[in-house]
């Protein structure tokens, strides 16, 4: 062995710069590795996040809605749908690959079900490119036997299995379809305080109470966190927020008074509203003609939309909240109360009918050609004499019955938790100057005097007009929401009524015009008598009014009606489109109401005052 | 060789590094393992398990290259080279195509890379050249020498192609030529000249024959497009934040953003830093640190020239792996393909890597005392 060599201190020096470069390397790598995982690691810890996690909205449970007596309106049914798991049927290679096999499932699952593929291979490739990490739903809404069947072949087929999804359900169907509304599909809509990937099939509330309230019935959606790879496949679920069920609602209404008005009806063209005077409660609203809504869930196809659409009849019209018309001569307890509160009638005053009115050189027809004869207010309003109206609102003055009308709630929304309402007219001077480019004129008030003209008014201001003299001057607000019953609650939470407009009538008018009214049904002689019932006292208005072309006049009949007479909790409108006369034609149609109203209050376990 | 002898070298050996290499071995398993989990109850890439038979096999090799005495290895070393230039040609001529480069060679029963081990003997060629010049008094000579001597080498990998693993061979030479003292002013010279020549030949380069250039570097280590495997390493990396998400925790190899292919190879690192965080990271770089530093004692210690630059040459040859490997995956440098030593998953880089360390640790147990 030769002897050992010592390293020279020039090497050693070498050496150690060599050392001093290798840890400055370290160093500058450190460095990086210190930018990336403490400095910015935050970034980086959010660009994981964006590129493998998808969000996904999982929709609430829609609340349920209810009648006032429990009686359910609209409900949810879960609903089985096929779902194809395309993680779990996904292939190597070429896309195309993976559309075979899905497709090859798809025929067996055709084969078990018996029942014709709903999905083309377009729709496959589609949802691969859009939704790669949610199922593939193959078919929808399947009865049980067909699941049954799928249960004895399901281990046979990987990546298939069911889902449930919830369905609407609307038990009293077209009977009460106007107010209960239905819903439609909801537009994806991607707020940016809750972004989300995917969406699942959520409802909407399209019109009504389900449109109105759509913010308490849908709830807050839930989410799912779910892990994709890099291929887009799911691979897992990071974390789940479960949705929080939509509040259950409880309408004021009645479905039996509901089913009462609509029975009565009978499938005419028109619309019935019965209030409950004492605090605005509706407790029927029906108009005629109406639809299913459960054709229009999940989505309303599109030739039934069309033929809706096209329906001269107008189902999907809401004859009783949006319909506006003139009321005719149940308008007149409005002009009665102008008059008497202006001092310009007095329960004496009497003017005579000789079956016509003079205004300068026209001549204005009572109804009855054969004159009333001499009438006091109670009398004109039992015979609706129009000849002693027009003396009255010319003796009051046009404004004073504008005032009357506009107090009453007439010309503006009611204010019901419904939309589309209409605000109907109540003509002025201003209106006429805007409108016709002319002054007012005595027939103007005239024809405002008995409810013609351009005067109109929705079916349901005309109940609350029937509600304001039932409440001798006291105009409630109507509303449907009764109660809110909160997720996880037993109980509905009441919601208050809107306190009632007191419009400070003359007591001894009130009394006068209630008077009348009650003679209209009560008396031998009233327009109204076939509305009357064995065993109440009852008081109404009735009205009718021509309208269409000259040569096809036709006549909407009217009724307004409130009862029992001396302590009200019925106040009623009703309208037929196509009517002899009020009195003939919808006094009747007021009596089943009012038949099917005493019936459900004389029903065991029911509170009649709600 | 008795037993006898082979446990007297033994105990000989750096306590360091020998911990060291052992913790960065059982650090590759690991992680070998945890880049094939894909959850609970699913079949692990078995990848781990080769692994450990490769550093069981590269153990074996390690003590063999520890018992050879280094004055038989500089005597043998011009053959080794020989041999080796004559594999690299071979693969030219008769490789493997794997993703457009021929690289690996059929030998025995299987696939070998020649280049991992013509990387070795080219140091010990150079050790063996740099220890008898008379180089004090012939700079400039011995420099051509040398520089032929690693050139053919590095035009035979570079045109395999693979740039990254030719391209580890200057910072070794020049540390070599550094070790052996050539005058710093030609040392001098070599820097001033390379730093001139390599942005020139860059920025000859038009931007999209850049891109060409990088894809042409290592067209197989990118098969997602451009810069993928590296964003998602920088991703995994970063994400592991201080402490790391926790071992078998990475998420950026099991979704598969971290290709199964080189998630266990040459991006092993960024698993380890995603599942241990900064601190492993430094971990990681300390064990290297604790590596290189026990190399430049062996070649403080050794007894001769030969193995002084032997030991220099390839400690920095493993440092400059660890170096670039660890810069690519955090970003700093281009994606080369580059092995983490001791850590990746492979068998030829395994065993000229335990070869590399025995032959240092041969130096350092017939150390001179002090």
């Amino acid at each position: 062995m030769p002897p050992a060599r010592i390293a020279l201190d020039w090497e050693v020096v070498r050496l150690r710069v060599l050392f001093g470069a290798m840890l400055f390397g370290f160093a500058v790598v450190g460095a990086a590795l210190w930018r990336l995982q403490v400095a910015h690691s935050e970034n980086y810890r959010r660009d994981l996040a964006r590129q493998s996690v998808r969000r996904v909205r999982v929709p609430a449970a829609r609340g349920r809605i209810y009648d006032r007596a429990g009686a359910p309106l609209a409900e949810n049914r879960p609903s089985y749908a096929v779902a194809f798991y395309l993680e779990e049927l996904r292939q190597r290679g070429a896309l195309s690959r993976t559309v075979d096999r899905v497709e090859a499932t798809l025929a067996e699952m055709e084969r078990l079900l018996g029942r014709p593929r709903e999905i083309a291979r377009a729709d496959i490739e589609k949802h691969l490119v859009r939704r790669r990490p949610m199922p593939l739903l193959a078919w929808r809404d399947l009865d049980e036997r067909a699941i049954a069947r799928w249960a004895e072949h399901a281990a046979d087929l990987p990546g298939v299995d069911i889902e449930t999804e919830a369905v609407r359900v609307y038990a009293a169907s077209s009977r009460a379809c106007h107010v209960v509304g239905y819903v439609g599909r909801a537009a994806a809509t991607n707020d940016a305080s809750a972004p989300f990937h995917y969406g699942g099939p959520e409802m909407a509330g399209r019109s009504g109470v389900e449109r109105v309230y759509d913010r308490l019935l849908r709830g807050a959606p839930g989410g799912r966190l779910l892990r994709v790879d890099a291929s887009g496949y799911r691979r897992g679920e990071l974390d789940r927020r479960e949705p929080r069920a939509g509040a259950d609602l409880r309408l004021t209404l009645d479905l039996r008074a509901q089913d009462a008005a609509a029975a009565a009806l009978d499938g005419r063209p028109g619309a019935a509203v019965v209030l409950d005077p004492r605090n605005g409660d509706v407790l029927a609203l029906v108009s005629e003609p109406g639809f299913d809504p459960n054709a229009f869930v999940p989505s309303l196809p599109a030739p039934l939309w069309a033929a809706l659409r096209d329906d001269e009849r107008r189902p999907m019209f809401n004859r009783a909240v949006s319909g506006a018309y003139p009321p005719g001569s149940t308008f007149k307890p409005v002009t009665a109360v102008a008059a008497l509160s202006q001092g310009a009638v007095s329960p004496a005053t009497s003017w005579d009918c000789p079956g016509y009115f003079l205004l300068g050189k026209r001549t204005i027809r009572c109804w009855d050609r054969g004159g009333h004869g001499a009438m006091s207010l109670r009398a004109a309003l039992r015979h609706s004499c129009n000849v002693y109206f027009f003396h009255a609102a010319l003796a009051a003055g046009p404004d004073a019955v504008v005032a009357s009308a506009r107090a009453a709630g007439l010309g503006r929304p009611s204010g019901i938790d419904l939309d589309g309402e209409a605000a109907g007219l109540v003509p002025d001077r201003d209106w006429k100057r805007r409108a016709h480019r002319d002054d007012w004129r005595d027939g103007d008030t005239c024809n405002l005097a008995i409810g013609q003209g351009a005067l109109l008014a929705t079916p349901l201001q005309m109940a609350v007009v029937a509600a304001a003299v039932a409440n001798a001057g006291r105009v409630p607000t109507p509303r449907l929401l009764g109660g809110v019953r909160d997720p996880g609650q037993e109980t509905f939470r009441p919601v208050a009524s809107a306190p009632l407009r007191d419009l400070a009538w003359d007591p001894s008018a009130a009394r006068l015009v209630r008077e009348g009214m009650r003679d209209v049904v009560m008396a031998e002689d009233g327009t109204g008598r076939k509305a009357r019932i064995e065993g109440v006292t009852a008081a109404g208005k009735t009205g009718t009014a021509e309208y269409g072309p000259r040569d096809a006049r036709r006549n909407r009949g009217w009724m307004i009606a409130f009862a029992p007479y001396d302590a009200p909790h019925y106040a009623i409108a009703v309208v037929l489109e196509d009517a002899e006369s009020g009195g003939t034609t919808v006094a009747p149609v007021v009596r089943r109401i009012l038949e099917g109203l005493f019936r459900v209050e004389a029903e065991p376990g029911r509170e009649a005052d709600g | 060789m008795t037993a006898r002898r082979l446990w007297f070298l033994v105990r000989r050996l750096d306590p360091f590094a020998v911990g060291a290499i052992l913790l960065l071995l059982a650090i590759g398993i690991a992680f070998i393992y945890s880049a094939g989990y894909r959850g609970p109850g699913e079949p692990v890439a078995p990848f781990y398990r080769r692994q450990l038979l490769w550093a069981l096999l590269g153990a074996a090799a390690f003590l063999a290259a520890v018992a050879t005495d280094g004055r038989r290895v500089a005597e043998q070393a011009w053959w080794l080279y020989a041999i080796s230039i004559a594999l690299l040609v071979w693969v030219l001529v008769g490789g493997v195509y794997i993703n457009g480069a021929r690289r690996w060679l059929h030998l025995f029963v299987m696939p070998v890379q020649p280049s991992e081990f013509a990387k070795v003997a080219t140091v010990l060629a150079l050790a063996r050249h740099l220890s008898r010049t008379p180089h004090i008094r012939e700079p400039m000579t011995c420099l051509l020498q040398t520089a032929a001597i690693s050139g053919l080498p590095f035009v035979l990998i570079a045109v395999e192609p693979d740039l990254g693993t030719a391209a580890i061979l200057v910072p070794v030479v020049f540390a070599m030529i550094f070790v052996a003292g050539l005058p710093l002013r030609v040392l001098g010279g070599v820097l001033l000249v390379g730093l001139l020549l390599l942005p020139l030949g860059w920025f000859a380069l038009t931007g999209y024959q850049q891109d060409r250039v990088r894809v042409f570097l290592d067209p197989s280590r990118d098969p997602l497009g451009k810069g993928w495997n590296a964003e998602q390493s920088r991703i995994a990396i970063g994400s592991g934040g201080p402490t790391g998400k926790g071992y078998l925790r990475g998420t950026q190899n099991v979704l598969g953003f971290l290709p199964s292919t080189v998630a266990p190879t040459d991006f092993i690192f960024s698993v380890v830093a995603e599942e241990r965080g900064f601190a492993g990271s430094l971990g990681v770089l300390a064990l290297y640190t604790v590596v290189a530093g026990s190399a430049l004692r062996a070649a403080h210690r050794a007894r001769d020239k030969f193995g002084q630059l032997a030991a220099a040459g390839l400690g920095t040859l493993l440092y400059a792996h660890a170096f670039v490997n660890i810069g690519m995956t955090a970003g700093l440098l281009p994606v080369t393909g580059l092995p983490l030593p001791l850590v990746s998953y492979g068998g030829s880089f395994m065993l000229s890597t335990m070869v590399s360390l025995g032959l240092i640790q041969g130096v350092y147990v017939r150390r001179h005392s002090p």
